[in-house]
C-alpha cells in the first residue's frame, strides 16, 4: 500500500540493526505493519534516532507482563509508530528486578504520557525522563498494580474500604468476604 | 513564576468541563502564561478488565469505554481480532459497520460543536445544534435501537442488518439533516459572535501539530492532512468517494467548520453504502480460536486516530490489550493552544480538542 513508507522504515532499521531484522505482515486491505524485537533496552537509543528522523510518529505505547498476572517474571514493551499509513512496532524486552528503560522523549515529545503510563502501571523505571512523575494513579496506590491479579470479582464488589461494608451490614454479623485484605 | 502572577486552579470539577480534568494555570492579570495537567480523576482500570474477560465479552467492554465514539472502540476491537485471528468480514458488514461509524460521527461532530457555541453564550445555537443532532440520535434509535451505544459490531462483522424498513428511513432522515446541517454551516461560520469570539485564539501551528503528534480534526485544522480512512484504508473506504477535509488557520473556529464539514461528508459516504451495500450474510457463525500472537488496527474516530494492540497467548482471554484513544494525544497540545490566551478563553479552546477524559483514562 505505502511503498514509501516501508522502504523508509526498512532502511532506519536496517541501519542500526542489520538487514532483515524487520518483518512484515499485512491486512486484507493490503496496509502493513511491520515488526522489530530488541533484546536489549538500551537498544532503543540507537534506533529512535533514525525513526526520528525519517519523520516517524510515535502512535503509542505497550507495556506488557511475560505472564498477565506476574506470575512469570518478565516484562516488554512495544513502541507503536507510523510511517505515513505504515505502522512499524518495535518491541523491547527489560532486564527484571527492576525493569527499567531509557526515555525517548528526546526524539518524541510525545512519548512524555506514554511513558509516565507504564511506568506506573507495571513498576517500570524510566531513565532520564523529564518528568517522571504519576500520570493517572494516585501515589497512595501501589506501583506496578497491572503486574497483579485483582480478582474480577473483588472489582466487582466495588471493595473500597471495610468502613462502607460496616454500614451496609450495620447490626448484623459481616460477611467473611467484607475482611479480604483488599478492603482493609 | 514571578509576583505578579497568580495560580488559577481550573477543575477538576468545573461548570465549563463536561469531565473531570485538573488544569494549574498560572495567569498574569488575564493573560495565562503557563498550563500544568494533573488527570486520573476518572481512571477506571479498563485495560485490567480487558485481560480477564474473552474475547467476546470484550467487545461489550470496549463499546463502553466512550459515549461518542462507542461504536469506533468495538469495531477497531474487532479488527484487530480479525487481523491476528484471520477472519474475513463479509462485504455487506463491511459497509454496515462504516455506517455505524459515520452516524456517530455526525452526532458526535455535532455534539462538540454545540457546546462551543453554548461557551460563546450563544444558548439558541446550541439548542438548534443539539435539535439537528436529534435527528441522529432519532436515526440511531430507530435502525439500531439505542440512542448511544448501538451493539452493532462484533467479532466477524455486524449484528443487524439494515433492511428495507430501516433503509428508507436512515435515508429520509439523512435527507431530513442536510439541509439543516448546511443552514448550521453557514450560521458558523459568518455568525459576528462566533467569529469574534472563536478566531485566532487557541492557535496551533502545523510545526506544534507535528512536534505533539496531534490526531484527528485538532491536526487537519492545522494542516496535518492525516486521516486513518485515506492513510491505512479499513472496511469499504477504498470504495467510497469523500474528501479529507483540512486547514490551515488553526484556531478554534476553523477546528469547528472543519467538523462540521466532515459531517456533511459523512452524510455522502452514508448514502453511497446505502446505494453500493451489497447483499450477503452479515457475519460468520464459526469464528476459529485466537492463534497467540500480536496484531494492531485503526480506524478514524470522530476525535481521530483509534489505535488498539492485541497480544495473545492462544487463551479466550487476551494476554494484554492497549488502547490508545484520539484524545490522549491532543491534551499537551493544549499547553501551546493555551499560551498568552485570555482567562474567559480557556473553557473554549479546551472544548475545541473536543476532550474525552473517559477515553483518555480508560
Amino acid at each position: 500500500m505505502n511503498e514509501q513508507g516501508m522502504q523508509s522504515a526498512e532502511k532506519a532499521v536496517s541501519q542500526v540493526l542489520g538487514a532483515g531484522s524487520i518483518t512484515w505482515t499485512s491486512d486484507v486491505n493490503g496496509n502493513f505493519f511491520g515488526w522489530v524485537k530488541l533484546c536489549d533496552s538500551k537498544s532503543l537509543l540507537s534506533i529512535a534516532p533514525p525513526l526520528a528522523e525519517i519523520g516517524a510518529r510515535l502512535m503509542t505505547v505497550t507495556a506488557y507482563g511475560n505472564d498477565k498476572f506476574g506470575r512469570i517474571a518478565g516484562h516488554g514493551i512495544a513502541y507503536h509508530f507510523d510511517l505515513d499509513g505504515v505502522v512499524v512496532t518495535v518491541s523491547v524486552c527489560l532486564p527484571d528486578s527492576p525493569p527499567r528503560v531509557p526515555s525517548i522523549t528526546p526524539w518524541f515529545q510525545n512519548a512524555d504520557w506514554n511513558e509516565r503510563e507504564f511506568a506506573e502501571l507495571y513498576g517500570i523505571i524510566l531513565e532520564d525522563h523529564p518528568n517522571p512523575r504519576r500520570l493517572f494513579l494516585d501515589k497512595g496506590l501501589d506501583a506496578a498494580i497491572l503486574d497483579r491479579l485483582v480478582p474480577l470479582s473483588t472489582m466487582m464488589n466495588g471493595a473500597s474500604t471495610s468502613t462502607l461494608w460496616e454500614k451496609v451490614f450495620a447490626g448484623k454479623q459481616l460477611p467473611e468476604w467484607t475482611k479480604g485484605e483488599n478492603n482493609s | 513564576m514571578t509576583s505578579t502572577t497568580y495560580t488559577l486552579p481550573v477543575g477538576p470539577l468545573h461548570v465549563a468541563l463536561e469531565e473531570p480534568m485538573y488544569f494549574d494555570i498560572q495567569v498574569e492579570g488575564e493573560t495565562v502564561r503557563s498550563v500544568e495537567l494533573a488527570a486520573g480523576h476518572v481512571h477506571r482500570g479498563m485495560e485490567a478488565l480487558a485481560m480477564q474477560r474473552n474475547y467476546f465479552q470484550n467487545v461489550t467492554l470496549t463499546e463502553r469505554v466512550c459515549s461518542l465514539c462507542s461504536n469506533s472502540h468495538p469495531c477497531t476491537y474487532c479488527m484487530a481480532v480479525e487481523n491476528l485471528s484471520g477472519i474475513l468480514v463479509p462485504q455487506r458488514a463491511q459497509y454496515l459497520r462504516v455506517i455505524a461509524d459515520e452516524v456517530k460521527r455526525i452526532a458526535s461532530h455535532l455534539f462538540n460543536v454545540g457546546i462551543m457555541a453554548h461557551l460563546t453564550g450563544f444558548d439558541s445555537l446550541f439548542m438548534h445544534a443539539m435539535e439537528i443532532r436529534e435527528i441522529m440520535q432519532d436515526a440511531k434509535e430507530g435502525v439500531y435501537g439505542n440512542r448511544m451505544n448501538l451493539g452493532q459490531c462484533i467479532i466477524s462483522g455486524c449484528r443487524r442488518d439494515i433492511d428495507d424498513s430501516t433503509g428508507p428511513f436512515l435515508l429520509g432522515q439523512l435527507e431530513l439533516l442536510k439541509p439543516q446541517l448546511d443552514e448550521l454551516y453557514g450560521v458558523f461560520e459568518r455568525d459576528p459572535l462566533i467569529r469574534t469570539r472563536t478566531r485566532g485564539i487557541g492557535l496551533l501551528s502545523f510545526e506544534a501539530a507535528k512536534r505533539h503528534a496531534v490526531v484527528g480534526p485538532v491536526a487537519r485544522a492545522s494542516g496535518v492532512a492525516y486521516d486513518v480512512r485515506r492513510k491505512a484504508p479499513y472496511a469499504v473506504y477504498p470504495d467510497l468517494d469523500f474528501e479529507v477535509q483540512t486547514d490551515t488557520k488553526g484556531d478554534v473556529h476553523s477546528r469547528a467548520l472543519l467538523r462540521l464539514r466532515e459531517a456533511v461528508e459523512s452524510v455522502k459516504i452514508i448514502k453511497q453504502c446505502l446505494r453500493q451495500m451489497p447483499e450477503g450474510p452479515i457475519n460468520i457463525k464459526a469464528i476459529p480460536p485466537i492463534p497467540p500472537g500480536e496484531a494492531v488496527a485503526r480506524s478514524e474516530a470522530p476525535r481521530g486516530e483509534l489505535f488498539y494492540y492485541l497480544r495473545s497467548d492462544g487463551k479466550d482471554t487476551p494476554q494484554r490489550l492497549k488502547w490508545r484513544v484520539p484524545t490522549y494525544m491532543n491534551w499537551e497540545a493544549l499547553q501551546d493552544m493555551l499560551a498568552n490566551c485570555q482567562v474567559a478563553d480557556i473553557a473554549l479552546i479546551v472544548n475545541s480538542i473536543d476532550p474525552c477524559i473517559s477515553c483518555t483514562e480508560r
